[in-house]
């Protein structure tokens, strides 16, 4: 996961832990509010219908006095109940075992509202549910006067039912409020959370973004400071890192930069006395065999080492151009098999490598770059691996592939990441060897001179399958105009070049550097 | 590094349970809790009461005095009263399973009499009254203090006969 997706992701669980938190707040005031409106609604609503049932059949009930007759008659059970009928309910009338008829069905009356009316001297009630609907039953028994004031029960108890479905349909309406009040607070709350959630996380997206940039190598990324609060001391901290930080690679770069100036200006100086040399040593060459002794050998010596610091002057010139990007590319539309036949045969190894080089592979490429890479491979391959060196050639529609392998003990995996720096040795006992220490590293640069549409060509190192060290190298088919592909590849850099596109943080340049330094010094 | 994150995500993962659980049973809270439920039984106001016609006794139904209330044409005394008592439930009273306990030849030998007000009103019967149930003299006492004058306060009444008297006592009611 790269950085800028995972700082992406905790900010969305920022804003979505603020979006519940909101929500939540809501939710709990809303259902307080709304929830504890309803239920006292409800309340006043239910207590109000109960209270105006209550007096009602409590009124009705005193028109039943004097009481005629006790026991009742049957008829007079029937009268009272047809006398508390109305369009709100009807009346259940019992006398002891006695009941009035057309009473409907008493599985409503609890036993505990029975009890409560046979045995009490008041008025009770009980919200019931009849066939799911609600039901109001009130129950009273009817009290008979004695002389001292005192009222006793006469045996007969009223039972008035009451449908409870206009209010239950009030207080469904009132739920139906509570719960469309809850939604809208809860949306609500969510808009103002995303509201507070996009104010505090643009700041800290802004810093995210702008460490995106100063880690991707814009060291001119800074944070506008904007305000007072903690985000904002963040944001100056920032800017005071990338600035100590802008300083301090401007600085390393200036030393690199003429560090590398330094390796070239003594690269150019020491080319003329070396001309001269060579001059002088060839010379010596011819009258080395006929010098006697030690002085045959000597002049033999110089003459070999003379040839050798010119080669390694030749290639400090040539690592400086890459560095100081003043390389250009000879381009030309090349017969690639033909080439390397060429460079095979100049070198005079085409019986030594068995080369696999399929006829008619053309490219557009610097055929001169070419050949100093293809050299460098099957010469590294003679010199450090075992013969037989293989040499295969593979187009494809966009790239040509060439690979060098040798049937030698390989490249030990430590050393594998530093095969192309610059005077790096496999065998650090073998001090002296014949390469200068810098031809895979210039091969290595070579190759990714060489690019197409933003794709680079690459020199890989690695083992074979069957054992033996294999260099792969791979180049665009048709490589655009260095010119061109500079100004392409600035464009790029503006935009979303990786980090590898970075001449700074290369490592083989960088690393090179210092011991070339040394190296000449 | 990791078991930390880990604690912390699983504290945070606990939290949210809590806070949807929570959430959870408000919700049901809200949905059970709405309309109109079946409650208990709820007290009110005294139940309302009146006369009734006609001289009043007490009956036994199901082993609980019972009132009932007979039509009459002209004012009858406590002793005359006391003797339809006697003579126990008349055939409808009998067929609303209305009984009684009193001895039929228990009646009064005399007018009940007033004396003063602290001891209350003394009923003295023809028959033995010591022996009789609990209910009888409940029936006899309540249907005695019944015949009491408007706003007079309730006064004990005592049962005597030929085998001596009973404790002065209220109508239960």
């Amino acid at each position: 996961m790269n950085p800028w997706r995972r700082s992406g992701l905790r900010a969305a669980g920022l804003r979505v832990r603020l979006l519940l938190a909101f929500a939540l707040l809501g939710l709990v005031t809303t259902a307080v509010v709304a929830g504890g409106s309803y239920l006292q609604a409800r309340r006043v609503i239910l207590q109000q219908a109960q209270d105006a049932a209550v007096v009602s059949l409590t009124d009705q009930l005193t028109k039943f006095y004097p009481i005629r007759q006790l026991p009742p008659q049957q008829e007079d059970l029937d009268r009272m109940a047809q006398l508390l009928s109305d369009r709100d309910g009807y009346a259940i009338v019992i006398y002891h075992d006695m009941r009035a008829q057309g009473s409907q069905t008493a599985d409503l009356l609890t036993p505990e509202l029975r009890r409560d009316v046979r045995d009490g001297d008041r008025v009770v009630w009980q919200r019931v549910s009849v066939r799911g609907a609600p039901a109001l039953v009130i129950g009273a028994p009817l009290m008979l006067e004695q002389p001292d004031g005192t009222s006793e029960p006469s045996g007969v108890e009223v039972y008035a039912v009451r449908s409870l479905l206009s209010e239950q349909r009030s207080i469904d309406q009132l739920a139906l409020w509570a719960w469309l009040t809850g939604g809208l607070c809860l949306v609500f709350a969510a808009l103002l959370a995303s509201l507070a959630a996009s104010g505090v996380l643009r700041p800290v997206r802004e810093l995210g973004r702008a460490a995106h940039r100063l880690g991707e190598g814009d060291l001119t990324t800074r944070l506008a400071v904007r305000g007072s609060d903690e985000l904002t001391e963040v944001a100056r901290t920032f800017n005071h890192t990338a600035e100590l930080l802008e300083r301090q690679v401007g600085e390393l770069r200036r030393m690199e930069a003429d560090a590398r100036r330094f390796v070239a200006d003594v690269s150019h100086e020491l080319r003329t006395p070396l001309a001269a040399m060579t001059a002088v040593t060839d010379v010596l060459d011819e009258e080395a065999d006929r010098l006697p002794g030690d002085a045959g050998r000597a002049a033999r010596l110089v003459s070999e080492e003379t040839q050798k610091l010119t080669r390694l002057v030749d290639d400090l010139i040539e690592v400086s151009r890459f560095d100081s990007g003043t390389a250009r590319l000879a381009l030309d539309e090349v017969d690639v098999a033909a080439a390397v036949t060429a460079t095979l045969r100049a070198r005079g190894w085409a019986d030594r490598v068995r080369a696999e080089l399929p006829p008619g592979v053309m490219a557009r490429l610097d055929p001169r770059r070419l050949d100093v890479v293809v050299a460098n491979l099957v010469g590294n391959a003679f010199r450090h691996g075992a013969p037989p060196v293989w040499l295969r050639l593979r187009a494809e529609p966009d790239w040509i592939t060439v690979e060098v392998g040798d049937h030698g003990p390989g490249l030990d995996p430590e050393t594998l990441p530093h095969v192309f720096d610059r005077f790096f040795k496999a065998d650090t006992a073998r001090t002296r060897s014949e390469g200068s220490g810098l031809g895979l590293a210039i091969a290595w640069e070579n190759a990714r001179l060489h690019r197409h549409a933003g794709h680079q060509g690459s020199l890989v190192a690695g083992n074979g399958p069957s054992g033996g060290a294999l260099f792969t190298l791979r180049l665009p088919r048709a490589t655009t105009d260095p010119a061109e592909a500079a100004e392409s590849a600035t464009a790029e850099r503006a935009g979303a070049a990786g980090p590898a596109a970075d001449p700074a943080t290369v490592g083989p340049a960088a690393a090179g550097d210092s011991a070339a330094a040394g190296g000449v010094r | 590094m990791t078991g930390r994150n880990g604690t912390r995500a699983r504290r945070a993962g606990a939290t949210r349970l809590a806070a949807l659980l929570a959430a959870g049973a408000l919700l049901a809270l809200l949905l059970t809790g709405c309309g109109v439920r079946p409650s208990a039984v709820v007290t009110g106001r005294p139940a309302p009461d009146g006369p009734a016609m006609g001289i009043r006794l007490y009956l036994v139904w199901h082993g609980q005095l019972a009132p009932v209330t007979r039509p009459v044409k002209q004012h009858l005394s406590r002793e005359q009263v006391l003797r339809m008592l006697a003579a126990g439930p008349d055939g409808y009273e009998r067929s609303q399973g209305l009984t009684t306990e009193v001895p039929p030849d228990l009646v009064p030998t005399a007018p009940p009499s007033s004396r003063a007000e602290s001891i209350g009103l003394t009923v003295t019967m023809s028959g033995a009254v010591t022996t009789l149930s609990a209910i009888a003299a409940d029936q006899i006492i309540c249907t005695a203090s019944g015949m009491a004058a408007e706003g007079q306060k309730p006064a004990p009444v005592t049962i005597s006969g030929p085998d001596g008297s009973r404790p002065p006592r209220l109508c239960p009611y």
